[in-house]
């Protein structure tokens, strides 16, 4: 199996609306794809190489592209892109918010099966192209539309509420401080979104006080628990890009330049529908057992434990999401993660710093571009390239991404 | 530098209260809405916590009158003044303050064009190196730029520290400016928009406003085309600025500032732009309930129903800024000689140059022109257009090529264009957009 190395990636500033900049999701890719292939040292003329031996291939995560843009066979869209596509396998991969996630898998297995060399990975989403009610509605197809939309307008927001409640339930967690902590991932968010370029909120504001001030006129509530300071924007547009290589291919072609490789991955499908995860969870040590096999997976295959990571991106789709995966990467046990979250210890500057780009909450979330986003930021601070958000001396960083809520779970450990 | 208590003088004006809203939340401050009434200052407090979507930070403010200024002088790290452009309104607030002023306490007016000295001077010695001139942009919750002015009696560690204060704690764009007339953003944005207003005027007989408005619309790198611009930041509020440049600069672009006879008119008769509902636009709403907009005429002194002009440079530079093809957007430009393509690439040409040389003698590094006009205008910045075009030997080209021969000898490019900061740190395809 050969190692897979990063050779580097890129994003564009989240902040950016191309629907009211009057470009199109070629435009988008244009720009990515250039500057991503520019980060990792890869010309078109090099693709067109490999392709000549059939050693490059694309893997473009995509969800709701249809509805959103009215855009099937996104794979193939890249020859629109420059002709140094045609003929290269590329494909679309779609597994709801971790589509991003899937495809970076793809690519992984493709060069660790020995089958490419280069591995190019996209995620991207224009949803600005509708306005944000509709683009909330159209996320709730990651549940079981025909059992679960039943009565409810969003899905998603609805299924995370639940699981406050469920989490509140079984651990009996104090409501004031589960509450009050999810607050502060809210303004940890922003907060190191502020460190972040790039970042969605860099010029809004958000604290504590606000995020828990829930059901306030600024801050309304989507559910029983949770308010709008504790979920991601529906309106980010953007892309991410990943270049991935073979230890081959980077033993010829780049051996002097020290590049993070791919040390562990897990992925694991849960349950689809929600009830039904949390009816096997009952006699499971944890709420998302499924997640937390694939965390255990990566780090047993990276041969690491959570004390070797310096670094997390989690996915932050609600704070809820976030905060349920600090048990499950192992940084407290579950039930207490409040307690970690009132220590600093996930803070910028703390011992285990959680999202020091602001995640999905501060920095923003294109759907299938965050899980190469997330990616792309835990390999860039293993190299120390993390800009203001440099987590100092970092060396391996973990992340998380999920589907739906916590159904498709795929992890990754990248480090040098 | 620590700042946790502010008073805002002038909280119940559009800037007042929305740089109150500022220092409320990213300043964590406490915040003394000072107006002439009680009636005034509470109702700017929930305003200004509505232009920070922030509940939370209601209860850092606290609604005074100017009866309250001794109180709330006394007990502040910074006094922002933000009432009317007036120099006696603000003589005024400075006679009553300035017997309160605590010895650590800065001093800042939001003017956006007074002169900083001249407000220094009104100060007692030992408080005049505490004042300096912090000018935001309209809203400031979305526009970043805060323009840092010192007077010639500012203390310049103290300035540095406010500079650092708006920058890291404040989350601004901040940028350091001399005490020249409108500063920096402006005089490079009203420079551009009054000479789009003057040539309008000269290509009447064309289309005028909306003939120049489709020539350098948004695919020219900004959110909204120049005259429109100027119509919805206020004719009168235009004229304003534009009169203080002209008096108070001398410049090769001296003449620019010359608010056209037409755009006079229209205020002579209340027309002041979107705020009055017209002036060099309009929007009328049918009996159908379609909304049409109308646009003034100078040629015949009406308003007419504004003309979608399809020029084929304009249509080419969209379709390929639409597609995210740049160079080839800008080719299109740069090959087409029609009277309109020649008017758009020497508007984008003379953009840069003015905000070059403005930038050198109105501040302390050219960098801050595109700081400015990134931040507070939300328009390509002048080094970003230089690489959008090809870089600093090409604009050479270009502009000698396309720029009159006037013009050409009273600028002297070569020295204009010597060592500039290039690249931009502003990615420049995000400002050019894929629409009229």
């Amino acid at each position: 199996m050969s190692k897979v190395y990063v050779m580097g990636g890129s994003q564009p500033d989240f902040e950016r609306n191309w629907s009211r900049e009057g470009k199109n999701v070629i435009a988008m890719l244009r720009e990515v794809i250039a500057d991503g292939c520019d980060n990792a040292h890869i010309t078109y003329d090099d693709i067109i190489a490999l392709n000549e031996k059939n050693r490059v291939a694309c893997f473009v995560g995509s969800y709701l592209s249809e509805l959103y843009n009215g855009q099937s066979h996104v794979g193939a869209l890249l020859t629109e892109v420059n002709p140094a596509f045609y003929g290269v396998p590329a494909v679309r991969c779609e597994a709801a918010g971790a589509s991003g996630a899937a495809a970076l898998d793809a690519a992984v297995t493709k060069i660790a099966a020995g089958e490419a060399d280069v591995a190019i990975v996209v995620g991207w989403a224009l949803v600005n192209s509708v306005d944000a009610a509709t683009g909330a509605s159209y996320v709730s197809y990651a549940s079981y539309m025909e059992k679960e939309s039943i009565g409810v307008d969003a899905v998603m927001p609805h299924q995370f509420d639940q699981l406050v409640g469920e989490y509140l339930k079984r651990y009996d967690a104090p409501k004031d401080r589960v509450m009050k902590s999810l607050a502060h991932l809210a303004e940890l968010g922003y907060e190191n979104g502020k460190r972040n370029p790039k970042a969605q909120t860099r010029k809004l504001y958000m604290c504590e006080e606000q995020a828990n001030m829930r059901g306030c006129a600024t801050n309304p509530m989507i559910g029983e628990y949770l308010a709008q300071s504790d979920a991601n924007m529906v309106t980010t547009d953007g892309a991410a890009i990943v270049v991935l290589c073979s230890e081959e291919y980077k033993n010829a072609h780049c051996a002097d330049v020290a590049m993070p490789y791919v040390k562990g991955r897990g992925v694991r499908v849960a349950p689809m529908v929600l009830n039904e995860k949390l009816a096997l969870a009952k006699d499971a040590d944890c709420l998302l057992p499924w997640t937390k096999r694939a965390v255990d997976e990566a780090y047993a295959q990276a041969g690491l434990t959570v004390d070797d990571i310096d670094v997390f991106e989690l996915h932050d789709y609600f704070t809820m999401s976030e905060y349920m995966l600090l048990s499950c990467i192992g940084l407290v046990e579950p039930g207490k993660e409040y307690e970690l979250i009132e220590s600093g210890k996930i803070e910028f500057g703390g011992e285990k710093p959680v999202n020091p780009t602001g995640g999905f909450i501060g920095g923003g979330n294109p759907q299938a571009a965050g899980s190469v986003r997330m990616f792309l930021d835990i390999a860039r601070q293993t190299v120390g390239a993390g800009g203001k958000g440099q987590v100092e001396g970092a060396k391996n960083g973990l992340m998380v991404s999920f589907g739906g809520v916590a159904t498709s779970n795929y992890v990754f450990i990248v480090g040098m | 530098m620590e700042i946790k208590t502010v008073t805002v003088i002038g909280a119940n004006g559009t800037m007042g209260c929305n740089i109150a809203g500022i220092f409320a939340s990213f300043g964590k401050c406490k915040v003394y809405m000072v107006c002439r009434s009680m009636e005034k200052a509470q109702n700017a407090i929930p305003k200004s916590i509505k232009s920070i979507k922030a509940e939370a930070i209601g209860d850092r403010y606290i609604p005074a009158t100017y009866d309250d200024l001794p109180t709330c002088i006394a007990e502040s790290d910074l006094i922002f003044e933000s009432v009317s452009e007036n120099f006696e309104t603000k003589k005024d607030i400075i006679e009553r303050i300035r017997g309160y002023v605590q010895p650590h306490a800065i001093l800042a007016t939001g003017t956006s064009g007074l002169s900083i000295n001249a407000m220094a001077e009104l100060y007692p010695e030992e408080l005049r190196p505490r004042f300096m001139g912090m000018h935001f942009f309209n809203p400031p919750y979305m526009m970043t730029l805060c323009e840092i002015i010192n007077s010639t009696y500012t203390d310049k560690a103290l300035s540095d520290e406010l500079f650092d204060y708006a920058e890291n704690v404040l989350h601004r764009a901040a940028v350091r400016v001399h005490d020249t007339a409108a500063f920096l953003g402006n005089r490079i944005g009203f420079q551009f928009i009054n000479e789009a207003m003057q040539y309008a005027e000269r290509y009447k007989d064309n289309g005028g406003v909306d003939y120049i408005d489709s020539i350098i619309g948004q695919f020219t790198g900004r959110n909204m085309a120049p005259i429109a611009t100027g119509d919805f930041v206020g004719l009168d509020v235009h004229k304003a600025i534009v009169d203080n440049i002209y008096a108070n600069t001398k410049d090769y672009a001296h003449d620019t500032f010359v608010l056209p006879g037409y755009v006079q008119k229209l205020i002579d008769e209340g027309k002041l732009g979107r705020k009055s509902k017209q002036g060099l636009y309009k929007t009328v709403v049918s009996e159908s309930g379609k909304r049409i907009q109308y646009v003034y005429d100078i040629a015949t002194g009406e308003y007419r129903e504004r003309v979608k002009y399809r020029f084929p440079f304009v249509t080419r530079m969209i379709a390929h800024l639409h597609a995210g093809e740049y160079a080839e957007a800008f080719k299109s430009l740069e090959n087409n000689h029609s009277v309109e393509a020649e008017i758009c690439l020497s508007f984008l040409i003379k953009y840069v140059l003015y905000s070059i040389t403005v930038a050198r003698t109105s501040s302390d590094d050219i960098r801050f022109a595109d700081d400015a006009m990134a931040t507070g205008f939300g328009w390509v910045p002048p080094l970003a257009v230089i690489d959008a075009l090809g870089g600093v030997e090409k604009f050479r080209e270009l502009a000698r090529d396309r720029l009159s021969s006037e013009l050409r000898a009273q600028i002297n490019l070569d020295e204009t264009l010597k060592d500039l900061p290039l690249p931009s740190k502003y990615d420049y395809r995000s400002y050019f957009k894929g629409k009229q």
